[in-house]
This record gives structure tokens, sequence and C-alpha cells, in this order.
């Protein structure tokens, strides 16, 4: 089983409101292999989000286990084995395009030629080779959603977790972005999970599994 | 250079956009500070400069004194002429006298000075503006400038002359007639202290006002270049007799270069507080940073940033604000104090009050010599300050849990 990118076991995660406690996960279990596509379907407030948050190690389960390869999550190895696109594309303002996709290397170590050449391939294969130098502001928001996906596979991650990319774009975009993400894992060997509330993207995948009642199926 | 200091640099100056409005105020309330803070600690060293060299230049660095009078003149010269690192020494008598001058009073200190060796102590020619040192002779003095314009005498005019021996010769029931003197000249040293009351006199007509036969109170001594008050009053108390001591400058002016020297410290730590409110100002800014920036702080967590790293951003954003503020604030400090003689004027010039700056202004020009110590301290402090204000933000950017960050509206 080393060999899996991910391995989730038994997990489970209960937020309390108030009085009440509500168990958003009860005991998810998922192995994604090198290079393989998972998409994760689920009803608003399922949990996929919780899910995803803790693939990727920035929240801990109640109880269960990840791992990352053989190891279980390190923030110290968060920014060379993950790389993450989220809905709302969090790209640096005051960086442009280039800058911003550098950032994942910068988190390494400060960028040489070689990652730059690499972040100007990345962007060209995103379909931004004109416009590295142009800052979020001036892009729309397809193309700020590339220039994320660019900076997730930056480092050349093992695995990539995409917490709905397509939520703040339109029909037409989010099927090129989908597409993009599964390509380019495809031709890097990244392992992804995809988190989409969209049937016909999730049908891309290699997988498709549905979250309900915190339940992964 | 490591992505914090990258990134903080960055969003305190992003390529392509405006200078952030807060960035500016923050970085300009330190450069005021800064700027505050190194005209006031030039000016302050300025007067101690200047009183240095008003003094130096007139009294020499040392004082030789005895208890009483120094009788023994010519050996106390020989003895202190020969001593190594002594340049120059002359004898002078000091003491209040009682100037009228058509029933004007004034009452000056009285400087008896040896005209044919003062010249090897001080050069007090070139602080003569009216006449001439070589018109000084037995029945004539020279006024300092404030003391001519209170006594309303110019080149020439007769004054009279009350020594204080005329008390003692009351007391005896004698009369003791005031000395006629023709006015020689006026001199400005530009020290108010010393233009406001004093008169130069040759030593033999202070002797005759006093009574002091040939003795004299002491000698002034000039130093070779490159000896201290210190060590050359140290080499000349261990050739001179019992009963006779050499004081360097500073001991005789202690008293006040300690006041001027608190005045300056109390001077630096009350306008430090310009500093400590833009250092206010630079953790309010990067606190609403913090706010704004919720999401980017979770992003650079899902990036694999460590909370050390996170902070350090915020904690460098602070240093650069200093170092920059401080950076324009020594640029704005040296401008005005390059320009402070036509500031000062213009100030002056605008409120009418031009004569009012002279007369209790402590010298004619505003002074200025910035000491390297009070520069470095200024510049330490300012960026520690502004660091340290850092600190708070950079904390709650690190407190912030990455999942909650990126999940803030």
């Amino acid at each position: 089983m080393n060999d899996a990118v991910l391995t989730a076991t038994g997990l489970t995660k209960t937020y309390v409101s108030g009085d009440r406690r509500i168990a958003v996960l009860r005991g998810v279990d998922l192995v994604v292999a090198p290079g393989e596509s998972v998409a994760i379907r689920g009803e608003s407030g399922s949990g996929k989000s919780t899910l995803l948050n803790l693939f990727s190690g920035l929240d801990a389960p109640d109880s269960g286990a990840i791992q990352w390869g053989a190891e279980p999550p390190a923030a110290a190895r968060r920014a060379a084995y993950l790389g993450m696109v989220f809905q709302s594309f969090y790209l640096i303002p005051e960086l442009d395009a280039l800058q911003n996709v550098l950032m994942a290397a910068r988190m390494i170590r400060p960028p040489g030629g070689g990652e730059r050449a690499r972040a100007r391939d990345l962007l060209a294969r995103v379909g931004l080779g004109e416009r590295s130098g142009h800052l979020p502001a001036q892009l729309s928001g397809g193309e700020r959603q590339r220039v994320a996906v660019a900076r997730a596979l930056m480092n050349s991650p093992r695995l990539l977790l995409a917490d709905e990319p397509t939520g703040n774009l339109d029909e037409h975009t989010g099927d090129a972005v989908v597409e993009l993400l599964l390509t380019l894992g495809r031709e890097t060997g990244t392992a992804l999970v995809l988190v989409t509330h969209n049937a016909a993207h999730a049908a891309k995948a290699n997988r498709s599994l549905f979250l309900h009642d915190g339940v992964l199926r | 250079m490591p992505w914090f200091l990258y990134l903080a640099l960055k969003q305190l100056f992003p390529t392509g956009r405006k200078f952030p409005f807060f960035t500016a105020i923050s970085m300009l309330g330190v450069a005021l500070g800064v700027a505050v803070l190194v005209i006031v600690t030039s000016v302050m060293g300025g007067f101690g400069y200047e009183i240095r060299r008003m003094i130096v230049q007139t009294e020499g660095e040392v004082q030789v004194k005895g208890r009483g009078l120094i009788e023994d003149v010519g050996g106390l010269l020989a003895t202190v002429r020969g001593t190594p690192g002594v340049a120059g020494a002359t004898p002078y008598v000091e003491g209040p006298v009682g100037i009228l001058a058509a029933n004007r009073p004034a009452f000056p200190l009285m400087k008896g000075i040896d005209v044919s060796s003062v010249g090897t102590v001080a050069n007090l020619s070139r602080f003569v503006r009216r006449g001439s040192l070589d018109d000084l002779d037995d029945d004539s003095v020279i006024l300092s400038w404030e003391t001519a314009q209170q006594l309303g005498a110019s080149v020439g005019s007769r004054i009279a002359i009350y020594s204080p021996l005329l008390f003692e010769k009351l007391n005896q029931d004698e009369v003791f007639l005031p000395r006629q003197f023709r006015v020689a000249g006026w001199f400005e040293i530009g020290h108010q202290h010393l233009d406001n009351s004093l008169v130069f006199c040759t030593l033999r007509t202070a002797q005759d006002l006093y009574g002091l036969g040939q003795s004299v109170h002491g000698l002034n001594v000039r130093l070779q270049p490159g000896v201290d008050e210190i060590t050359g009053a140290t080499r000349l108390n261990q050739v001179l007799p019992n009963g006779v001591a050499a004081l360097p400058w500073t001991q005789k002016w202690e008293s006040f270069l300690w006041v001027l020297n608190l005045e300056k410290t109390i001077n630096f730590f009350l306008l430090l507080f310009i500093v400590i409110i833009a250092a206010f100002s630079v953790m309010s800014s990067l606190l609403i940073s913090v706010v704004r920036k919720t999401r980017e702080i979770g992003l650079l967590g899902a990036l694999g940033a460590s909370r050390r790293d996170v902070a350090l951003c915020f904690c460098a954003q602070a240093f650069i604000i200093g170092t920059a503020g401080t950076a324009v604030g020594l640029g704005l400090g040296f401008t005005a104090l390059a320009f402070r003689k036509e500031i000062v004027r213009g100030i002056a010039s605008a409120l009418q009050r031009q004569d009012t700056l002279r007369q209790f202004y402590q010298f004619t020009e505003l002074p200025s010599h910035t000491l390297m110590s009070d520069l470095i301290l200024t510049v330490v402090m300012a960026i520690v300050i502004s660091t340290l204000a850092g600190l708070l933000p950079a904390w709650r950017a690190a407190r912030l849990k990455p999942v909650e960050a990126l999940r803030s509206e």
C-alpha cells in the first residue's frame, strides 16, 4: 500500500454547534493511486471540503488516519507533496501571474532559472504564456483559475487536490479548467482528487465517488 | 530571498500598482519622527559644539588657577609653557565692574588680557567687529556688542568704569573715583552669554581696577593640536606648584554642559514618542492588512508556509516600513538642517521677531552638529520600535488557521 499517493482510513469528523453535534464524516476510507483521478461529489454541506482539508493536512480528523505515501501529513512536506486548487482561485493580488506560480516554488527555496523556466512553461501549457506579466486583477475568472492550476503543479506534486475549481466559472470555462486538470494530471503523473457538484466533470475522472451521510461510496 | 521577505516587499511596494495608502502614511509617520529627532539632536549637538569652539577660542582648553592670587606670574608662565603639549599661555584678570556712559549703566564681566601674549591662546581679533585689538591700551576698552548697545556707546565714546575696589575704599572713608576709558571697539563672539556682558581691557588696567599689583587671577592655556583638555590638564597638574591647579574647560563649564546634555536627552526621549505614535500607525495598518488578507494568509498555509514564516512576513513589513521611513526621515532631517538658517529667518521675519530671536536665542545663528552616536541611536530606535510594532499583527497572522482563513468572507 506504500505505493498509494493518499491513504485515508476510518476518517471521522464532528462539528459542535451549540448543543448539537454534527457528524460530518463517519468513517471515510479512500486510497488514491499514483496518476489516478478521483472525483468526489455530494450535496452542499455534505462534508466534501472538510474531507479535502483532512486530505491536505490543513485540518485533523477526530479519528482515523491519513498517509501521504508512507508517511502521515506534515506541514513541512506540504509544498512539495501537494498542489491545491480552490473555488476562489486565491491568487496574491500584488504578484503577476508568473510570480503567483513561482510562489509555490518559493515555499521550498528561492527560485532559480530552472524554476522560472518551468513556471513559464506551465503558464504556456494553461494558455497564458502571453499573459505571465499580468496581475490577477487584469485576468478573467477562467484565466485566474488557470494560473492557480499552474501554481498547484509548479512543484511537481504527487497529489493535486481541487475543491470545486469550477464553482466560480461559467460552464464553458469550467469544462476547460477540468479538462486542463485531468490532462496535466495525466501528463505529469499527478494523482487528482476533484471535489465537484458537476456530474459531467466527475464522469471524466477514473473514479467517481459520492459523499452521503458522512460516508464515501 | 526567502519568500516571506519577497512577499513583504511586494505587498509594500507592489509593481504596476499605486503605492499603498496605509504604507505611505505609516512610513511618513516614522519619517517625521526621525526627521524631528535628527533636527533636534543636531541643533542641540550644535549648541555643545559651538560652545566648545567659542570657549576654546576665547579661553583656551585649560585654565590654571590658584587658591588665591597668582603672584609669580613669570615663573608660572615659564613652567606652563615648558610643559609638553602646551602651545601657549596668557595671564588674565577677571571680575565684575560697573560702567556708566551718558547716564546709562551696565554691569558686565571685565576681562583683563595680556595683549602681547593673548594671541598665543585666543584669536580674539576675529571677533572684533569695529575698531581693532591693536588699539587696546591702558586707557581704552573693547565692549561686547550687547554691552555697547546697552550703553549706547560706539567707537570713540567715553565711558566710566567703577571697580569693586570702590566699595572697599568707601568702607575706609576714602573716595575712589571711577576711571574714564575710551571705547576702542566692540566685538561679537556669537554666544549670547559672552556677547551680553563682557568687556576686554588690558591686564594692567584690570590689575589697577582690582588693586592686584602684579598678581593675576589665572592663566589661559592653549594646547597643541591632538592633545585633549584632560590630558593637557593632567600633564600640567604634574608640574604645577602647590596651591595652583589646571582645570580643563569641560570641568569649568561642567554644570552648563550637563544641563545642555540633559536637555538634549530629555528632548530625545520626548520626541521619540513621535516615533512610538508612528509605530502604532504601523501596527494598525498591518492589523488592517491581516484582516484584509486573511484568505491570502490561509493560502500561504495551504502552499506550505509555516506559522513562523507567516509571522516573519508581517514583521518584515514592519521592519521595511521602519527602515524606509527612517531613510526618508534622515533625508528630510538633513534637508531641513541644510536650510535651517533660511527657515529660522523666514519664521522670524514672518512673525516680525528677528530682534527677539537675537535677544533670547543663545546664538546669533542656529547651530547644527550631528554626532554619529546620536544618529546611530535615532536610526536604531526608530527601526527597533517600528519592527516591534509588527509583532502583534505577526502574532495575529500566525494564529490564523489556514482552513478557517480560507473560509473567511
